[in-house]
């Protein structure tokens, strides 16, 4: 299975400048964050997925399904326990069914989706090289933004090596699943102890492969790949500005929040 | 692909200067913080510009410490008590940075997934280049060059995580050459990888010589080494032999003293009682038809060696007989697989329609190149894979069906690395971890550790802290931890892969031991030699598919099988072909050669 979620495709979506495309993703956190209403959202939604269509991104979409499920389902479960307002449908304990609580619930459940979806196809259409040239023409510094985008590339690493490890443990016997939860944290001491040793191992190999190739010399290194401003950068800029202004007005205007009555 | 005078007109080193040796280490030693002693004492070498250094010597010898003294990671990276000088070129390596001498020196090293950072080959090729801030224009043109040097032209696009093995290492070299040093340190950078991804790593470094780069590889088997120009061995952070190949590959005591592979050639020609250098197998047979008065016909000397050698017989069929397998051979089958076919989540087809025996008692070896479905295989007579058509039956019962407990007591798996599984603060513990989660008693948890731990040779060690022991003994540990739950089949991914050969031997003949004790064997390899040595039979794999099943000495009398599938016969037999029969050992061989004399 490939353990990075980009898709070489030569899509319009895929050309935009790097620093657009980070701008982007701000822009659509921005937006999710003022309303709370499953309506408002759904135009990111549906936004979201046309993204997903236009640039073949629904294959990573389909290898994460059961995380979208998942956080749907349980944010939407779990503030129906906490957020008790309006008229009960229905009541068992501790979960209150209400109108309200059902429409918040599953409001903060797509905020989520929404924000994991903008990850998913950032990354399918942008390379760990873009993105450090994103941040870096926003002001991260160069080892900074390089640090971040090595993050990428390692955790889908280190998921496969601990992988890898539940498999080792698991054929000595090991029963991960026995006891209560604290029990079970336990459990994981012979797969962490491995993860984290390898991890520091290769953590260290890479640092020096690293340096060994130069990292560090300069403090703004060279891109082997231009990105000049076209138009299309332009207008997806003003698109996404709009959108994030759009959605702030949807909030100052008092729409896109959930009526408690 | 250039041709090497296109190459060297072109991309000649700019840095190198004949006034100047290319590499000068003088009188350098280097104690690691907290180190007990000196990993290197007293280095003192130099290499001429476009010279081929090869370093070998024993696990911790100190060769991955002098490597890295040549790009200046020790010691402006590694902690330590550094002294000595090391000049690249005219220039001493002294308060400067790692990143600073990259541009001089290029070092490969042996873990390649450490070593690629990029999405893309291209990038991976400029990576080096963005870092010493070079024009893009410039860079293109070398990414193209080094792509088109190393052979990997055309795949510019291509992520460096779905690459081969030797591809991948041939990147990692592309990626340093870019920069265009005038030294390029190789450090065991075929490790790894199966033998074709071996031979395109050293075609390419003989291509890179050519150029008139200087080169430093660091490798564990002699064979490998015999283009260099000299040889240094290091023993105990010393160098104690600095000399061509010919004279450092005749001292076979030496090296086997060292724990080095020492070749089969020359082992070959000393037990036949010639004393000399053979650099290549043709080299070998011109030597001893001359010195045995063997007839240069090929089909007289086969019926010379059939009429004075009994043994040797010749063609494919020809059965010598093996040790005598135990008696558990004839035994009903320990697993049947039928008819599996593995398809992965992303529609790669691991497996396509294996059948496959293996009865208790038998020694068998799964070979094949890099990604032709073996780990697959075995991860499915362990049960970490569901089956998309096919079944496995463990005992003659359905392995979907068996419990977890069930499975271990019949297959143990020992994974290649075994830094995979090894978390416990003790060696015991280690050891006791699979028979406790079993719900055995303490008693016979104790017992089992102690003969365990006798059998792979670390009873001395049940107090010590795993992570500390060497890679041999970690390797050795993870087998035992296996070994602790009494598996009547156990199977071993690359077992001694980043082993040196002392360490190999003692890995296998402890294999060979547990083999002999009744467990049958399983092994996973890329290294001909063991196949050769050790298994009684083979099974060949290629895309999925089992190409063939059958006895070692049948599969290695078919070259052209083996090279269809990337893999390639001892030297020994390659040898042995040449004078009509299939021999499996230098010693087998040099029986033959001495009866036919």
């Amino acid at each position: 299975m490939p353990i990075y979620l980009y898709l070489d495709r030569a899509t319009a979506i895929h050309r935009i400048h790097p620093t657009v495309k980070v701008f982007a993703i701000f822009a659509v956190f921005w937006s999710v964050y003022w309303v709370d209403h499953p309506l408002a959202l759904l135009p990111i939604g549906l936004l979201l997925m046309a993204a997903a269509q236009f640039t073949g991104a629904w294959p990573n979409f389909y290898r994460l399904r059961w995380l979208f499920i998942m956080v749907v389902f349980f944010t939407t479960l779990a503030w129906m326990v906490f957020y008790r307002v309006g008229k009960p449908l229905m009541v068992i304990w501790p979960i209150y069914v209400s109108r309200a609580s059902l429409t918040f619930g599953l409001g903060r459940g797509l905020k989520l989706a929404e924000l994991l979806a903008t990850s998913v196809l950032f990354l399918s259409t942008t390379k760990v090289e873009e993105f450090a040239v994103g941040l870096s023409s926003l002001g991260v510094p160069y080892r900074a933004g390089f640090a971040i985008t090595l993050a990428f590339r390692l955790v889908p690493l280190f998921i496969d090596s601990a992988l890898t490890v539940v498999q080792a443990q698991r054929l000595r016997g090991h029963d991960f699943d026995r006891g209560g939860p604290f029990e079970r944290i336990k459990r994981y001491v012979p797969v962490m102890v491995p993860v984290f040793m390898g991890a520091l191992r290769k953590a260290n190999n890479m640092a020096m492969a690293l340096e060994a190739r130069g990292f560090g010399k300069n403090h703004r290194p060279t891109s082997f790949i231009g990105y000049p401003v076209q138009l299309s950068d332009l207008c997806s800029f003003a698109i996404m500005g709009a959108l994030g202004v759009g959605y702030f007005l949807i909030y100052y205007l008092g729409y896109g929040a959930i009526n408690a009555g | 692909m250039k041709s090497d005078a296109e190459i060297q007109s072109n991309d000649r080193v700019p840095g190198s200067d004949a006034r100047h040796s290319a590499v000068a280490v003088e009188d350098v030693s280097f104690t690691y913080h907290g180190g007990e002693r000196p990993a290197l004492r007293g280095i003192t070498f130099e290499q001429a510009a476009g010279e081929m250094i090869g370093i070998m010597g024993e696990s911790g010898a100190g060769k991955s410490t002098l490597a890295k003294c040549l790009n200046y990671i020790i010691p402006g990276f590694e902690d330590g008590e550094f002294r000595g000088v090391v000049r690249i070129g005219s220039r001493p390596l002294a308060d400067t940075r790692v990143c600073d001498v990259a541009p001089m020196v290029g070092m490969v090293f042996q873990d390649f997934e450490a070593q690629l950072f990029s999405t893309n080959v291209a990038h991976e090729v400029a990576f080096a280049m963005e870092q010493i801030g070079m024009e893009r224009a410039e860079m293109a043109a070398r990414i193209a060059a080094a792509l088109e040097a190393v052979g990997l032209a055309g795949f510019e696009r291509r992520d460096p995580t779905s690459l081969s093995g030797g591809e991948k290492q041939r990147l990692a070299i592309a990626s340093v050459m870019a920069l265009r040093p005038s030294v390029i340190v190789l450090d065991e950078p075929t490790t790894d990888l199966d033998p074709e991804g071996k031979a395109e790593v050293f075609a390419l470094i003989r291509r890179l010589r050519a150029q008139g780069i200087s080169m430093i590889v660091i490798e564990h088997e002699a064979e490998e080494l015999r283009d260099c120009d000299r040889i240094l061995i290091l023993h105990q952070g010393e160098i104690i032999a600095d000399d061509p190949p010919h004279r450092v590959m005749t001292r076979l005591e030496l090296l086997e003293r060292c724990g080095i592979h020492p070749g089969d050639l020359n082992r070959l020609l000393a037990r036949v009682g010639i004393s000399a250098h053979a650099r290549s197998v043709a080299d070998a047979e011109a030597l001893i038809r001359k010195a045995l008065h063997l007839a240069a016909d090929g089909e007289g000397c086969r019926r010379v060696l059939a009429e004075r050698a009994p043994a040797a017989r010749t063609g494919p069929s020809a059965e010598v007989p093996r040790p005598p397998a135990s008696p558990a051979v004839l035994a009903p089958p320990l697993v049947e697989i039928e008819g599996l076919t593995h398809v992965y989540a992303e529609g790669a087809r691991a497996l396509d329609g294996v059948n496959l025996t293996i009865s208790a008692g038998e020694f068998l070896a799964i070979i094949g190149q890099n990604g032709s479905g073996k780990t697959t295989l075995a991860k499915h007579i362990v049960g970490l894979l569901r089956a998309t058509e096919g079944r496995v039956l463990l005992g003659g019962r359905d392995r979907e069906r068996l419990a977890a407990a069930e499975t271990a007591r019949e297959v143990g798996y020992v994974f290649q690395n075994p830094d995979n599984q090894i978390f416990a603060a003790t060696v015991e513990e280690e050891v006791a971890f699979g028979p406790r989660n079993f719900g055995l008693v303490a008693d016979e948890v104790e017992r089992r550790c102690a003969r365990v731990l006798r059998a792979v040779g670390l009873d001395h060690a049940r107090e010590r802290d795993p992570f500390l022991l060497g890679k041999g003994e970690r390797q050795r540990l993870a087998v035992a931890a296996v070994l602790a739950l009494e598996p009547r089949l156990l199977i071993l991914d690359e077992p001694t892969t980043g082993l040196d050969y002392r360490e190999q031997r003692r890995m296998m003949e402890l294999v060979s031991e547990l083999h002999r004790a009744g467990t049958a064997i399983v092994i996973i390899t890329h290294t001909p030699w063991l196949v050769a040595e050790y298994a009684q039979r083979a099974v060949l794999m290629r895309a999925g598919k089992k190409l063939f099943d059958g006895q070692v000495r049948e599969l290695f009398a078919e070259p052209e099988l083996l090279a269809s599938s990337s893999f390639r016969a001892p030297e020994v037999t390659a040898l042995g072909r040449r004078f009509g029969v299939t021999a499996l050992s230098v010693e087998e061989l040099a029986s033959w050669l001495e009866a036919a004399r």
